[in-house]
């Protein structure tokens, strides 16, 4: 799911790091104290996420987890995300530095989206109604993620329809994982420590 | 305190999750691209071992001019045959985002690509081997073998010496894209002190303000 150096054209280049400062930013602001371990921990899980492979055919595509990531932290997953991106690139050599921006966009914008869909389903809920909306959650966050790609990749000149057919369809698998996986993370999360979601609902912070 | 009983829990999934990573695959495109002969010879796949079949290679000089195009075949490499001495830019677009550049130096081009067209693909040509020959380390050898050994035997042993050095190239590119548990827990470990260093600046700027 990182696109790679040299794939896209300047405008989209420029144009995704001005929203990822923009998200980043708005990130940083709103994060309460308590929630910067929490944000560590999932940028941790991000980072090591996308070693997980999922065969598929000939190619693999890796796991994603920016739905949980969204789910829990809101637009706090903007700089989460990012810093785990930028350590991917600097690592693994996933993505590169340049589309650093577009990649983080195409990765937390579908996070906070999820945010906003599905917590309050989440958070209202039984355990098991929350197990859903998070299922629901994860898969989605990939759907937009690969939406977002493909977007991506149709300001740069390649077709839009088959460029994000390709990644879609590519990522249909790692959809049903990840539904599967943040269910039962937000289930989990519901019943041992209802806390989680109440304790990072958004709060006015005095600047 | 049940703010760390959360984080535990959190960071024992996240044990599990890298137990279950497998460092030796990623997603990623991968391709090389070295002279052989009077050929260029060049493989494209992902870094998880599969190669990329049938993938349109389109050949640019460095200044953006198009020198032509190849493809690569079911096992992943392609040919191509220089005509000018300039430095070669293969791209191969795998569509979803996946491009690969390879880069080739003027040094590292076919000894017979010289800039002249009128002496290209003729390796006899006495005029335009020296001239080039010590600059490609892997074909150096060929350069001084003895004056009896005819451009037969040459050539021969430079195949060999090319088919001898292929599964070598090829260790050396999975080398490089290998993923070991050094660098996802340098990650890790980068991630931990980022966010607690944000944790520290926040912390004190909180208390700075409840102090004043």
């Amino acid at each position: 799911m990182h696109i790679v150096d040299g794939a896209l054209s300047m405008p989209v280049l420029v144009a995704g790091s001005a929203i990822a400062v923009a998200g980043i930013g708005i990130g940083l602001k709103q994060m309460p104290i308590e929630k910067i371990p929490a944000a560590g921990v999932l940028s941790a899980t991000f980072f090591v996420a996308s070693l997980v492979h999922v065969p598929i055919g000939p190619s693999s595509v890796h796991l994603i987890v920016n739905g949980l990531a969204g789910l829990v932290l809101g637009w706090a997953a903007f700089p989460a995300l990012f810093v785990a991106l930028l350590l991917q690139a600097v690592f693994f050599g996933f993505g590169g530095l340049t589309v650093l921006g577009v990649n983080t966009v195409d990765i937390a914008l579908p996070a906070v989206a999820v945010h906003y869909l599905c917590r309050p389903g989440i958070v209202r809920g039984s355990p098991q109604v929350a197990a859903i909306w998070g299922a629901i959650g994860g898969a989605l966050a990939i759907a937009l993620t690969t939406v977002c790609v493909g977007v991506a990749l149709a300001f740069s000149g390649e077709g839009f329809v088959a460029a994000a057919k390709l990644v879609f369809v590519a990522h249909l698998p790692v959809m049903a994982i990840e539904g599967v996986l943040s269910g039962a993370a937000i289930h989990l999360a519901r019943r041992v420590k209802p806390e989680l979601f109440e304790a990072f609902s958004p709060r006015p912070q005095g600047a | 305190m049940t703010r760390t009983d959360t984080i535990s829990a959190l960071l024992l999934a996240l044990a599990l999750a890298v137990g279950a990573a497998s460092p030796a695959a990623a997603h990623k495109v991968v391709a090389g691209a070295y002279a052989s002969g009077d050929r260029i010879e060049g493989e494209v796949g992902f870094s998880d071992g599969s190669m990329a079949r049938d993938v349109a290679i389109e050949v640019f000089a460095e200044d953006g001019r198009r020198l032509g195009e190849t493809r690569t075949g079911a096992d992943g490499t392609f040919v191509f045959v220089p005509t000018e001495r300039v430095v070669h830019l293969f791209r191969a677009d795998l569509g979803g985002g996946h491009v690969a550049e390879v880069r080739l130096e003027v040094e590292d081009l076919p000894q017979t690509a010289a800039a002249p067209a009128a002496t290209t693909a003729s390796p006899a040509t006495p005029s335009t081997t020296p001239a080039v020959a010590p600059a490609n380390a892997a074909a150096a050898p060929v350069g001084v073998v003895p004056a009896g050994i005819g451009d037969l035997q040459k050539a021969a042993l430079a195949e060999a010496v090319r088919n001898e050095l292929k599964p070598l190239r090829r260790e050396i590119i999975a080398l490089k894209e290998k993923n070991d548990l050094q660098s996802v827990l340098g990650g890790i470990g980068y991630i931990v002190g980022l966010f607690g260093l944000w944790f520290f600046i926040a912390g004190r700027r909180l208390a700075k303000r409840s102090a004043g």
